[in-house]
Order: structure tokens, then sequence, then C-alpha cells
């Protein structure tokens, strides 16, 4: 343990680490965080809408406005959608944008160009939610189902996929309830998601020294006729350089949660994630989506990491491993667009490679015959690479001492 | 305490880096002279057991040093020629880092940190970045870790690099102290060094050991091939060309010679008495040519001594 703790404060002493872990913190809770709630996202934009940065410095006393608003609709049937709609419609038409505020407009006519498409008017410049009749806004539930089934025939998806998520969605039921969805969806449908990147840079910068940097210093020798020798000090560094991805993720987690509960409050926790994206298939509420993404940026990040280490372990710069360590994460993240289907697939299998918002999408992978929904790979596979890259990175570390 | 080297052998494809080598060390300071190349590194390497000999084995006490594992690395105590170091890391933290690695308990850990860190001249820099050490305290603070366990063999490649003569003389003086009933065996260049501090020299070249004894036993080798030639500012040069010329310098219109060769180089030359350095030039008369050759020295010759490089270029 003493080991590991030796191995931990010199991961940390690292300039480059706590540069690194400055530049992080900074990104994901000062301004992922705190001044994105405050300003950017959430501060109101009454009398400007060309720049996020020209938002009022009052997303505090925003949002409450908003949740205000939105609570007074409990849950989602096709009268209160109407009601929604024609309040909406009202404000929107009004000279006072002080009304225009708190509603939900952009989402509302995201749900009304997807379901009721037959209404858009070609000649009309304005979003639908300004012309369209609340009254023919009918079948809220009915039309989703069928729009998800022309989606997914539409993406090529028939037979034993389409009945998968047909399956998958029928557990979604109706009568969503309904809480401001504004500040999940940034959170579940952006904030998260963004940190990813973020991360990957840290833990190289981080990881990249553990083994190469000890040949890079010349101090390999020293360390391995200490007692501990090779093998124990290679299974601290190993261990020392995941605890801080975990850490890393854990105070991402605990800050950004901090943030959430001190801007958003919890309400709204129970929403369906349909209110990201309608036509997700998957049965989850929002907690659950949050959760979810957490999990997925710990593992790969732990999956990444392994990958860093074992890298690491083969080269003697420290340099020529950051490079390739961030080539691994960032090149097939750029070239996967260029790649068939098939191929961006298994592309987003690499550790943060894909994406978390994979859980909004009709995605599978066909594994032994077996229909695999894409989040659950993207959970598996990385976590699988991680866990044949520690012991690879440990004996190449070991062997190359000899 | 016996360390027993048994036909040490290491081959890297068809180059011979050390050669069947045997010797028994008991307590007391050993010095490994010889030129780059020679396979003292290598040697030390293997005696530490982060190189796998080709042939041969090591033994400790009588059991090998390969199956021994933990037990042996937790007597054995290494200073590498290219000592690292982390450059974020305090002198004081580096230590105690080493000290986790030697598996030391954490208050064990302190008192050593802060006995090596006033030995070795550092106390007053425990809490100075390495990044900004200057070569010297480098060295010294390498010293110390090799030292943190308090290791029955020591094994110091090139210990003294980089040290003013004062912290070589403070070196010595602790390397006395500390080798009583300790097995420490160092390799240099600075003769000097070996010369005072070596109970037994090995002498290495091509892998193999050329000469072992005590400075006295391998002087005497030397005896009678060493001379003392004085003569004009032009024959000085030609002498230099011609011989191995350990020292030279002017004693108003003379200059005089050291030379060492087999035989005497002229009528006028007269024997003088012999010193490690001489015998070294006797076995390695090639390296020493070089350096004078290329007028700065180069790597592979050894250093001579502080005062007579003052006798040469004053």
């Amino acid at each position: 343990m003493e080991l590991i703790k030796a191995e931990h404060r010199k991961l940390w002493s690292r300039r480059s680490t706590q540069i690194g872990v400055l530049v992080y913190l900074l990104f994901t809770l000062v301004f992922g965080g705190v001044l994105s709630y405050q300003w950017f996202s959430f501060g109101s934009q009454w009398d400007s809408y060309s720049s996020s940065f020209e938002n009022h410095f009052d997303g505090y006393e925003n949002i409450r406005r908003k949740q205000e608003y939105a609570s007074q609709w409990d849950t989602i049937t096709d009268e209160t959608f109407q009601e929604m709609a024609a309040d909406c419609q009202k404000r929107l038409l009004s000279e006072d944008a002080a009304l225009r505020e708190p509603t939900e407009w952009s989402v509302l006519n995201t749900w009304i160009r997807t379901l009721w498409p037959e209404l858009e008017e070609a000649d009309n410049p304005l979003p639908m939610i300004y012309y369209v009749n609340p009254e023919q806004l009918t079948g809220f539930y009915e039309r989703r189902q069928e729009k998800l089934e022309e989606f997914l025939e539409a993406n090529g998806q028939e037979g034993e996929e389409k009945a998968f998520f047909l399956e998958m969605n029928a557990e979604v039921g109706t009568n969503f309830p309904y809480r401001w969805t504004g500040g999940w969806s940034f959170l579940v449908g952006n904030a998260i998601e963004s940190m990813r990147m973020v991360l990957g840079l840290l833990l190289a910068v981080a990881a990249a020294p553990v083994f190469a940097g000890e040949w890079h210093r010349g101090m390999r020798p020293v360390i391995s006729v200490t007692k501990h020798g090779r093998r124990r000090t290679a299974a601290a560094k190993v261990l020392a350089a995941l605890a801080f991805c975990l850490e890393m993720v854990g105070v991402t987690a605990a800050g950004s949660v901090l943030c959430q509960v001190i801007f958003l409050g919890t309400e709204g926790w129970d929403m369906p994630v349909q209110f990201i994206k309608l036509l997700a298939a998957v049965p989850w509420n929002m907690l659950q989506a949050e959760i979810y993404e957490y999990v997925f940026l710990l593992i790969g990040g732990l999956g990444f990491t392994a990958v860093t280490l074992l890298i690491s372990s083969l080269a003697k710069s420290t340099f020529a491993v950051l490079v390739l360590s961030l080539g691994v994460l960032y090149v097939p993240m750029a070239v996967s667009q260029y790649l068939p289907l098939w191929g961006q697939k298994l592309l987003e299998l690499l550790p943060m490679v894909g994406n978390s918002l994979d859980i909004f999408r009709t995605e599978v992978y066909h594994v032994f015959g077996q229909i695999i929904w894409s989040p659950w790979m993207l959970l598996a596979v990385p976590f699988l690479i991680g866990l044949c890259c520690v012991p690879a990175a440990f004996w190449g570390w070991c062997r190359r001492q000899r | 305490m016996e360390l027993t080297i048994d036909r040490l052998t290491k081959q890297y494809g068809a180059r011979i880096a050390v050669d069947g080598i045997s010797a028994v060390l008991t307590p007391g300071v050993y010095g490994l002279l010889g030129a780059n190349g020679a396979g003292k590194t290598t040697l030390m390497r293997m005696l530490c057991g982060i190189l796998t000999p080709t042939a041969g084995e090591v033994f400790c006490d009588g059991k090998n040093i390969l199956d021994m594992g933990m037990d042996y690395r937790d007597i054995l105590g290494y200073l590498p020629q290219d000592f690292g170091y982390y450059p974020d890391y305090r002198a004081w933290d580096f230590l105690m880092y080493i000290a986790a690695l030697k598996g030391i308990p954490r208050e064990m850990a302190k008192k050593r940190c802060k006995s090596l860190l006033e030995m070795t001249g550092l106390a007053g820099a425990g809490r100075k970045k390495i990044r900004a050490f200057s070569g010297g305290m480098r060295q010294r603070l390498g010293i110390a870790q090799a030292l943190l366990n308090n290791p029955k063999i020591l094994v110091l490649d090139e210990p003294t690099a980089g040290l003013d003569p004062k912290e070589r003389i403070r070196f010595r003086n602790l390397l006395a102290d500390y080798a009583r009933e300790r097995i420490v065996l160092l390799s240099t260049h600075i003769v000097s060094d070996i010369e005072v501090a070596a109970d037994k020299v090995f002498l290495m070249k091509k892998g193999r050991f050329l000469h072992q004894g005590t400075v006295e036993e391998l002087t005497r080798q030397a005896e009678g091939k060493v001379w003392e030639l004085r003569t004009g500012p032009k024959e000085a040069a030609f002498w230099e060309e011609k011989a191995s010329v350990a020292n030279l310098h002017r004693e108003g219109e003379e200059t005089v010679l050291r030379i060492v060769a087999e035989r005497r180089p002229c009528p006028e030359a007269v024997p003088c008495r012999a010193t490690l350095e001489d015998l070294y030039l006797l076995c390695f008369p090639e390296e020493e040519r070089t350096p004078l050759d290329g007028k700065h020295g180069a790597a592979g010759a050894p250093r001579l001594s502080d005062d007579r490089r003052r006798n040469r270029w004053n």
C-alpha cells in the first residue's frame, strides 16, 4: 500500500499532471459547470440572441423561472401538449421578451416537426411553433410510435433489429411526467459528454510518463534493484495511474452533481430521456441516463489509461507515448466519419472514442448471433481492452528491464 | 558476508562484454578500474541482478542471487553510472519515494533520509527541487539513495563523477567508515580515488580482470617501468607522441616528463617510484595516448589526479 501511495504521490508531483488537472477542472467545473449554468447556457437572453456570452449573469434565477413555468403541466397528454403549444405560441407572438424566456419553444418545435411534419408550411420561414394550430396536435404517443417505426425502417433496421427496438420501446410507456427539460438536456445531452474529450487529454498527459518516464530519467536500474523490484513497482504504477483516473472522474462527477443540485435542484430526474430525443427507444429516465454517462466516462477513462500505460511500457520517450496515445484517441474520432458504418462502429468500441450519447440512438452490434444494444458494447469492450492492456503493460515493463 | 562471482559472462551477439570473471568479495572496498567498454558497468549490473548473465553465477553467502530475489535486493544498494532524477521532486520527497520502493517503514525512512541528507551535505537542500541541483548535488543525492536501506552490498558506478575535491574527500571518508562490515564495489575513472579508498583493486580490460590485488601489489607490477626524463620543450613534444607520458611539467627552462615504458626510453631517463596510475597507463597505452593527441582527453582515459593535472597545465 505504501508503494502505491508513493507512486501516486509521484504521479501527482509532476508539473505536467498538476497543470493538466488545473486546466481540466477549469474546463469541466468552472466553464462547463458554474459559469455555464449561471451565464453561457442559462443566463436570460431577453434582449439578445446573438451570442451566449451576451446572456445575463442570472442563470440561477432564470432557471427557477423556467422551472416554475414548466411546472404548470404535470404530464404530457394530448390536452396538456396542446395547452403548452398554445401558451408558447401566444408568448412567442407577444412583443414582451420576458414572456418568451421561460418557454421551451425550440423543444416543442422539434417535437412538432418530428410528429406532425405534414403541418409544415414550405413557404413559411418561421419555426412551426409560431403558426401551427395547437388543436391539430393530437395523438402524441401514437404518432411517436409510428415515427419510431418509420425511422427504424429508413435506417435500414428491419426484422430482428426493428423488433428489438420496438420491444425496448414498449417499456417506455405513455403519459410522460413533465418538468423543465432544459437543465437535464444540457447535462445528459451535452455537458458530461464534453468532459470526455478533455479527460482523455488529461489522462494521456498523466499516464504517458508512468513507465516511459523511468527510461527517460534513467531511473530504471535504480528501481530494479530496490527491495520491491520491478514487478511490485510496475503493479503499483499501474494501480496509481488507474486510481488517478478514478479520482478525476470522481471529482468531475462530484463537482458536476454539486453544480446540478445547486442550480437545477433534483426535480425532473424521473422524466423519460425521450424529452431529449423523442425517438429514443430506451426506457430510461434522466437519472439513469446520467448514471450511465458517468459510468461510461469512468470505464472509458480506465480503458484509455490502460492503453496509455501499455504504450508507455513499450516506448522510451514520454513525448512519443503522449503523441501515440492521443493518436489512439483522436485519430479514430477524426477518421471515423469517412468510414463505412461498420468501420465507424468498430472504432467507437475503442476506449473514450465511442460516445455516451449512443443511449439516445438505435444502434446495435451483432455478437455471436446476439443483438446487443450499442451502449452496452461501448461499456464492455473498452473495459475488456483495459483489462487486456493492464497485464500487457505490466509484463512489457518487467520484461524490458532484463 | 561473502559475494562469490563464478565465471560470470555476458555476451551481446558476437561481442563479449564480460568474459568468465571469477572473484570472491568479502567486507571491504573494492575498486574497479578500466577504460570505457572494459565491461565494468555490465559486471556491476549483473552483480545487482539487473542484467541476466549469459553464463556463470553470483552467490551471496552461498545462495544464487537470482534465486534470492527480494532478499538480495533488500541488502543491496546501487548507484548507476547515469543516475536519473525526477526534476519536479524535492530531495526529501525523492529519498522518501526510494525508501518506499525499498520497503522501509515511513517513520524509519524519515530518520534515514534526515541522517543521509546530513551525511551527504544536503541537509539544507532537502526542500529544494532536484531540477535546481548542481551536478555534484545530484550525485550526492544518488549516493544517499543507494545508502538508504543501509545495504550490506554497495555497488557504486562512478560515484565521484561531478564531485569537487572536498566532496570527494568527504565521500572517501564516508566509504571508509561504511565498509567495515560491508562489501563496497566502486568503479571510477579517477585513479586517485581508488588509490586512497580501495582495499583491493580489479584492473579490467576487454571483459576480464587483467590484474587484481591491493594498491601496493598492483603498483609493484609497474616498478621499474616508470621513468623521469628532463628535456627541452621540443623534445618533450616528441616524447608525448612516442611514449605514454603520465605527467609533464616545467622546471625553469627544463621540461620534466614522467614516462611509462617497459624499457628505459633513453639513457637520460632515470627510474622513479610507480603509482597505480602508471600501471593503468602501462595496461592501457592506447587509451592514454588518444586524449593527448586530442589535447583535451577523451572518454575511456583515466582522469589524472588533481595534483597532476595542475602540474601538467601550469
